[in-house]
C-alpha cells in the first residue's frame, strides 16, 4: 500500500527517508490492524476498529504527504485517501462472497437523476448573476459533486449479466420512440468516470479560466449530462439526441477558451462528429423501419431492433455507418485528423473531459451498437479493423507521438495510440480483452485526463508547450516532475500501475483470440510494440523536460504547483496505483456484462455461419431466453494481474 | 347563414381586422398600437381557424363553398401557421419599424392582406381562386419588399422581386388556361378526375404540368429559379424579409401540395403527368446541395439566411416527392418542417434585428461579432435559433429534419435521404459561423459596431419563437398528431 508515496523527488532528498519510515510504520500497523479486523469478524467492537482504522491509517497518510502547504491542502489530500480505501473495502469481493438473501432495492430512477442533476444546474446558472463568478462555481461544483455522490449509489447493487435501473416509459407514443435507460457493468465505470472526471476538471479549470464564467459553468454541466445519458440510453433515439446534443457545448468550450487557432480545431472537431453521426441516424432509422415493416409498429429500442435480423448485403451497410461514427469519435486512422486539432487547441479542461470520457463514447458505441446489432457484419470485419487498430492505431499513433514537439499534441496522439488497444481488444473478442478494453477505457481516462491536467499546469506558467522550451524542471518544481513521472508510468503500463493491467489483458486476449484468425499472433505482437513505442516517447518527454541541466533562463524561477493543481491531480494519482494494485476491483462488477455481451455475440454467429451469412429475408429472432440474474461469480483468470494484492 | 359567417371567419376576422386598421392609421398620429392591433388580428383569426377545426363544419356549408374555398384540415392547419407566422413578423416590425425611422401604418396593412391572400391560396379549391389568392398574396410582398423608399437596394429588390414574380405568374397561369383548355373545367378535383381517366397522356397537359411546376418553384425559390432570394430578402425591410421567408413559402408549399396532389397525384399511374416526382427529386438535390454550398460562402448574415431558406425548400422538397410512396407520412412532415422553420427562421430574423439599431443594423457576421459578450439576451436566442435551423437537438429544427428523412427512407428513397443528411452537416457549418462570430470572436479594431437595439416587441417575438422551438424539440407529439390529422385530407382510406 505503501508504494503510493515511493516516487522520489530528487530535489529533496531531505524529507524522503524519514517519511518513507513514517510510512513503513503506519503500513505495519494498518496491515495488522486490517489483519485483526478481518480475523475476528464476529465482535462488533473489533469490525469497527477494522473497518475505520485503515480509512484513518490512510488518512493520516495522506495528510502528511505534501511537504508543504497547510490544513487546506492536507485535509482533501487526507479525504481523498480515507475515500480510497473505503472504496477498496467496499468494492473487495472476499473469497467467501456471501450473496445476500435480498438484493439491495433498485431506486428505479437514479439515472435519471445522474442525467437531470447536470442538465438542471446548467438552466439554473441561465438565471444567475453574470458579475458572480464565485457563485456560478460554487453552484457549478456543487452540482457536480452531488451528482458524484449520487452516482456512487450504482456500486451499491451487484451487478451481474443484467441491466439495471432501468427506467422505461414512452416519450413520443406514436413514433414508438421511448425514454429507456439501464445500467450494466459495462456503463457503470464510464458513468463513474465521467462524473468522477467532470468535477476534477471543472476544478481545476476555476485555476485559470478567468473570462466568461457563466458560459463556461453552463457549458460544463450540460455536457456532462448528456455524456451520461448517452452512456445510459438504450433507445438508439435517445442515444442519438444525447451524442448530438454533447457536441454543442464540447465545440463552445474549444471555440471560446482555445488557443490560437481554436475556431478552425472546434469547427472541424464539429464536423466530423456530425458527419459520421448523421449516417448513424440514417441507419438507426431504417433500423427502425425495418422493425416496424415486421410487427406493425415503430421501436428504437436496443432490445427490440436487436432481434432484426437483416441479410448480409444490407446489415454491412447498416454496420459501415454505426462503426464510422463510432470509429470518428474514438478516433482510429484515417478518420483522426479532427483529435490532435482539438486537443491542442482546447482548454485544459477540455482536453481533460475530451480525452477521458467523450473519446470513450466511440469505443463505448462500438461495443454496444455495432456488437449488438450487428454481430454477423462485426465478426467479418473484426480482422480488418483490427489490423487498422493495430497499424493505424497503436504503432502510427505512437510514431506520430514521437515527433511531435508540442508536449499536448503528442498527448494527444499517445491517445490515439491507446484507444487503438481499446479498439484491438474489442475487435479480439475474447473474455480477456474486451475486459482488457473495458479496463483500459477507464485506465486511459484517468492517465490521460492527468497528463492533460499537467500540461496545463506548465502552459499557464510558461504559455508554450514546446519540448525545447524546458528542460531540469525537476530542479525547479519537483512536486510537478514527481505527478508527472508517476502520470507518465501509468500511460506507459509499468506494473503496479493501472495500464500495465489492461494493456496486458488486451495483448493476451489478442494473441489467443480465434476471430482475428491467423493473423491473431501478429497483431498481438504489433499491439506489443506499442508498448514499447510508448515508453520511448513518453520517457523521452520525461527526459527532456525534467532532467538534464535547465537550458532557459525563464525556467529557473516557475512556482511549483499550486494548491488547487496538486488537490485536482490527487484523485487520479490516487486510482493510478489503487487500479494499478488492484484491478480486480473494476474487473469483477464488468465481468457478467462483457461475458452477455460476449456469449450474445458469439450465439448470433453460431447461428449464422459461413461467409455469407444469411441472404434470406428480413426477419425477426425470438426473444433472448431470461438469463439467471444472480450475479457472476468473480472468474479467477485474471489473478496473475492482481498478483500485487 | 350563422354557420356559413362560422366556416368562413379565419378570413372575416382578417379582413375586417385590415380594414379596421387601416381607418385606425389614416385618423390617428399614434402609430404605437398598429403593431399590437395586427398582432391581435392574426391571433384572433388564428384562434377562429383552430376553433373551426376543432367544431368542425356542417357539410352542406363546406359543398356549398366547395370549390372556392375547401373548409378542410389542410387549409386549416396552414392559416393557422399563416396567422403565427404574420404574428410574429408584426411583432418584429412593431419593433423594427420606428427604431428605422420606417413607421408607416400601411406596412401593417399590407401584411394582412398579403396574408389574407395567403389564406386564400391555402384554401382554394379552383385554379381562379387560386390564382387570385396567389397576387393577393404576392403584390403585398413586393410592396413590402420595397418599402424602404429611401434605399436604392430595396427598390431595387422590390422591383427584381416583382418582374420575376408576375413573370413565373404568368407562366404558371399559361399552365391554368391549358389545363382549362384540355380538361374544360377550372375545378382543381374536377382536372384530376379528367387526368386518372385519361387526359393524361395528352402532350398539352404534360406542357401545362412543367409550366405549373416552374411558378411553384419560383414562388418556393427552388434551384435554379431562386436568383430574386438573396436580393430580395437582403433588400427588403428585415419584418419584411422575415414574412416571405415565412409565410411566402409556407403558402407555397401548401399551394404546390394542393394542386400536385389533387390534380396529378395518381402514382400509380405510369403516364408523363405522373412524372413530376423524378423532376422535382433533382430540383430538390440541386437545391439543397447548391443552396447550402454557396450560402457556406457568404459574407452577410441577412443573404446567409436567404440562402439557407433556399436550402429548406429543398429538404420540404424532399418530402414532397416522398409523398408519393409514403403518402400523408410525407406530406405530414412537410407540414411539421415547414411549422419548426417557421419559428426558428423568424427567431433567427427577430435576433438579427435585435443585434442592431438604427444607422448600425446588424447584416454582416462582422457585426455580430463579440455580441455573445456585449448583448447575451440578443445572442443566446439566436445561438438557439441557429441551431435549430441546423437540426441539432433538442430544437424543433431536429424533429422537422428527422420526420422529412423518416418519411422520405420509409418511401424507400434512401440515396435522397443520404444526401440529405450530408447537406445537414453542410448547413451545420455556416450556422456555426453564427455561432463563431456572436460568441467566439471579437469585433476587429475600427470596425463600426452594429448596436444592439431595445425592443418590447421584438423581445416578446423571441421568447415565443424560442419557446416554441424548445417545446417542439421536447414534445413534437402533439403538433404532428395535428400535422398527420391535416394531412390526411390527400390520403382516402386505403
Amino acid at each position: 500500500m505503501a508504494t503510493r508515496d515511493v516516487t522520489p523527488s530528487p530535489a529533496q532528498p531531505a524529507w524522503v527517508i524519514p517519511a518513507l519510515s513514517t510510512l513503513g510504520v503506519l503500513a505495519a500497523l494498518f496491515a495488522g490492524l486490517h489483519l485483526f479486523g478481518r480475523a475476528e469478524g464476529g465482535f462488533a467492537l473489533s469490525r469497527a476498529i477494522g473497518w475505520a482504522v485503515p480509512l484513518l491509517v490512510a488518512a493520516a497518510v495522506g495528510a502528511f504527504v505534501p511537504t508543504q502547504g497547510g490544513l487546506k491542502t492536507r485535509l482533501p489530500i487526507a479525504v481523498m485517501a480515507a475515500l480510497a480505501v473505503l472504496m477498496i473495502t467496499a468494492l473487495w469481493v472476499s473469497d467467501s462472497a456471501e450473496i445476500p438473501d435480498e438484493l439491495p432495492k433498485e431506486p428505479k430512477t437514479l439515472l435519471s437523476w445522474l442525467i437531470g442533476l447536470p442538465i438542471a444546474g446548467a438552466i439554473a446558472i441561465l438565471f444567475l448573476p453574470r458579475q458572480a463568478p464565485r457563485v456560478l462555481q460554487w453552484t457549478t461544483l456543487g452540482t457536480m459533486l452531488a451528482t458524484l455522490a449520487a452516482s456512487t449509489a450504482l456500486l451499491r447493487i451487484p451487478m451481474g449479466r443484467e441491466f439495471h435501473f432501468n427506467q422505461d416509459f414512452v416519450w413520443l407514443e406514436s413514433l414508438g420512440i421511448r425514454y429507456h435507460v439501464a445500467l450494466d457493468g459495462l456503463s457503470l465505470w464510464l458513468v463513474l468516470l465521467t462524473t468522477l472526471t467532470v468535477p476534477i476538471a471543472t476544478y481545476a479549470s476555476f485555476g485559470s479560466i478567468q473570462s466568461r464564467m457563466k458560459d463556461w459553468c453552463f457549458s460544463l454541466l450540460l455536457l456532462e449530462g448528456a455524456m451520461i445519458g448517452a452512456f445510459v440510453s438504450l433507445d438508439l433515439f435517445l442515444f442519438y439526441v444525447f451524442w448530438e446534443l454533447m457536441l454543442v457545448p464540447m465545440y463552445v468550450m474549444i471555440g471560446i477558451w482555445g488557443g490560437t487557432n481554436r475556431i478552425k480545431a472546434a469547427i472541424k472537431f464539429f464536423l466530423y462528429t456530425m458527419f459520421g453521426s448523421v449516417l448513424m441516424l440514417g441507419a438507426i432509422l431504417y433500423l427502425a423501419y425495418t422493425y416496424s415493416k415486421l410487427t406493425g409498429s415503430m421501436s428504437f429500442d436496443y432490445f427490440d431492433l436487436q432481434r432484426v435480423l437483416v441479410p448480409r448485403n444490407v446489415q454491412i451497410w447498416l454496420f459501415a455507418a454505426f462503426t464510422l461514427s463510432f470509429v470518428i469519435k474514438v478516433p482510429m486512422f484515417p478518420v483522426h485528423t479532427w483529435l490532435p486539432d482539438a486537443h491542442t487547441e482546447a482548454p485544459t479542461a477540455g482536453s481533460v473531459i475530451l480525452a477521458a470520457v467523450m473519446l470513450k463514447l466511440g469505443t463505448y458505441g462500438y461495443m454496444r451498437f455495432c456488437l449488438g446489432l450487428f454481430p454477423e457484419s462485426s465478426g467479418e470485419f473484426a480482422a480488418n479493423l483490427a489490423g487498422v487498430a493495430v497499424l493505424g492505431g497503436i504503432v502510427y499513433g505512437a510514431l506520430c507521438a514521437w515527433k511531435q514537439d508540442d508536449v499536448k499534441r503528442l498527448v494527444a496522439y499517445s491517445s490515439v495510440a491507446h484507444l487503438g488497444y481499446v479498439m484491438l481488444g474489442v475487435f479480439a473478442a475474447t473474455q480477456s480483452s474486451m475486459e482488457g478494453a473495458v479496463l483500459q477505457m477507464i485506465n486511459h481516462g484517468i492517465s490521460t485526463g492527468a497528463l492533460f491536467l499537467l500540461v496545463g499546469v506548465i502552459y499557464d506558467r510558461r504559455h508554450t508547450r514546446m519540448l525545447d522550451q524546458f528542460g531540469g524542471l525537476a530542479k525547479v518544481m519537483p512536486v510537478y516532475a514527481a505527478l508527472f513521472v508517476v502520470a507518465t508510468l501509468a500511460s506507459v503500463g509499468l506494473p503496479l500501475t493501472n495500464g500495465f493491467a489492461g494493456e496486458f489483458m488486451v495483448i493476451t486476449g489478442t494473441a489467443v483470440s480465434s476471430r482475428l484468425g491467423h493473423f491473431a499472433g501478429i497483431q498481438a505482437v504489433g499491439a506489443a510494440i506499442g508498448v514499447i513505442l510508448g515508453a520511448l516517447y513518453m520517457l523521452g518527454v520525461v527526459q527532456k523536460m525534467f532532467f538534464g541541466p535547465i537550458t532557459k533562463d525563464e525556467n529557473r524561477h516557475l512556482d511549483d504547483m499550486t494548491r488547487r493543481e496538486v488537490l485536482a491531480l490527487t484523485p487520479f494519482v490516487i486510482l493510478i496505483f489503487v487500479i494499478g494494485l488492484f484491478p480486480n476491483l473494476l474487473l469483477n462488477p464488468m465481468a457478467g456484462a462483457v461475458t452477455r455481451i460476449r456469449t450474445d455475440f458469439e450465439a448470433r454467429i453460431q447461428s449464422s455461419p459461413g461467409p455469407r451469412y444469411y441472404t434470406g429475408p428480413i426477419k425477426m429472432l425470438p426473444r433472448r431466453p431470461e438469463a439467471p440474474a444472480a450475479p457472476v461469480p468473480a472468474p479467477a483468470k485474471n489473478a496473475e494481474v492482481g498478483g500485487g494484492s | 347563414m350563422m354557420d356559413l359567417m362560422f366556416a368562413l371567419s379565419p378570413f372575416f376576422v382578417m379582413g375586417v381586422g385590415a380594414l379596421a386598421l387601416m381607418l385606425a392609421e389614416a385618423f390617428s398620429r399614434n402609430k404605437g398600437g398598429l403593431a399590437l392591433g395586427t398582432t391581435a388580428a392574426f391571433v384572433a383569426s388564428g384562434v377562429f381557424a383552430a376553433a373551426v377545426w376543432a367544431q368542425g363544419v356542417e357539410p352542406t356549408v363546406a359543398a356549398s363553398l366547395a370549390p372556392w374555398v375547401l373548409v378542410d384540415r389542410f387549409a386549416l392547419f396552414f392559416q393557422m401557421l399563416l396567422c403565427l407566422g404574420g404574428a410574429l413578423a408584426s411583432l418584429l416590425a412593431g419593433g423594427y419599424l420606428p427604431e428605422h425611422h420606417l413607421d408607416r401604418g400601411e406596412f401593417y396593412s399590407l401584411l394582412l392582406f398579403s396574408t389574407f391572400g395567403a389564406m386564400m391560396l391555402v384554401a382554394a379549391g379552383d385554379l381562379l381562386t387560386l390564382f387570385l389568392g396567389l397576387e393577393t398574396m404576392s403584390i403585398g410582398a413586393y410592396a413590402m419588399t420595397a418599402f424602404r423608399r429611401a434605399s436604392p437596394r430595396s427598390a431595387e429588390a422590390g422591383l427584381k422581386y416583382f418582374l420575376l414574380g408576375a413573370f413565373a405568374a404568368a407562366v404558371m397561369l399559361y399552365g391554368f388556361a391549358l389545363l382549362y383548355g384540355v380538361t374544360g373545367s377550372t375545378e382543381l378535383g374536377k382536372i384530376g378526375d379528367a387526368i386518372k381517366a385519361g387526359a393524361s397522356s395528352n402532350p398539352l397537359v404534360i406542357i401545362a404540368l412543367a409550366l405549373i411546376l416552374v411558378g411553384l418553384a419560383f414562388k418556393i425559390s427552388a434551384v435554379p429559379f431562386h436568383m430574386w432570394t438573396p436580393d430580395a430578402y437582403e433588400g427588403a425591410p428585415t419584418p419584411g424579409t422575415t414574412y416571405m421567408a415565412v409565410v411566402v413559402k409556407s403558402a407555397a408549399f401548401a399551394m404546390m401540395v394542393r394542386v400536385l396532389m389533387t390534380m396529378f397525384g395518381d402514382p400509380q399511374s405510369t403516364s408523363w403527368s405522373s412524372g413530376w416526382p423524378p423532376v422535382l427529386a433533382w430540383v430538390a438535390l440541386i437545391t439543397m446541395t447548391v443552396a447550402n454550398l454557396i450560402a457556406g460562402r457568404q459574407d452577410s448574415v441577412k443573404r446567409m439566411l436567404a440562402y439557407s431558406s433556399i436550402a429548406h425548400a429543398g429538404y420540404l422538397l424532399l418530402g414532397v416527392v416522398a409523398s408519393v410512396r409514403a403518402g400523408a407520412e410525407a406530406n405530414a412532415a412537410v407540414m411539421f418542417y415547414l411549422l419548426t422553420y417557421t419559428v426558428s427562421t423568424a427567431g433567427a430574423f427577430g435576433a438579427l434585428i435585435l443585434c442592431g439599431s438604427r444607422g448600425a443594423e446588424a447584416v454582416s457576421y462582422e457585426d455580430l461579432a463579440g455580441i455573445g459578450r456585449r448583448h447575451p439576451a440578443a445572442a443566446l436566442p439566436f445561438a438557439l435559433f441557429a441551431l435549430s435551423l441546423a437540426g441539432i437537438p433538442p430544437t424543433a429544427g431536429f424533429f422537422g429534419k428527422y420526420f422529412l428523412f423518416k418519411a422520405a427512407m420509409g418511401g424507400g428513397f434512401y440515396v435522397l435521404a443520404i444526401v440529405a443528411f450530408l447537406n445537414s452537416v453542410l448547413g451545420a457549418y455556416y450556422y456555426l459561423r453564427v455561432l463563431v462570430f456572436m460568441y467566439m470572436r471579437e469585433p476587429a479594431a475600427g470596425a463600426p459596431i452594429a448596436k444592439p437595439m431595445r425592443s418590447g416587441y421584438v423581445g416578446t417575438a423571441l421568447i415565443i419563437s424560442a419557446l416554441l422551438v424548445l417545446a417542439l424539440g421536447v414534445l413534437p407529439g402533439a403538433s404532428l398528431d395535428v400535422a398527420s390529422a391535416a394531412a390526411a385530407t390527400f390520403a382516402p382510406a386505403k
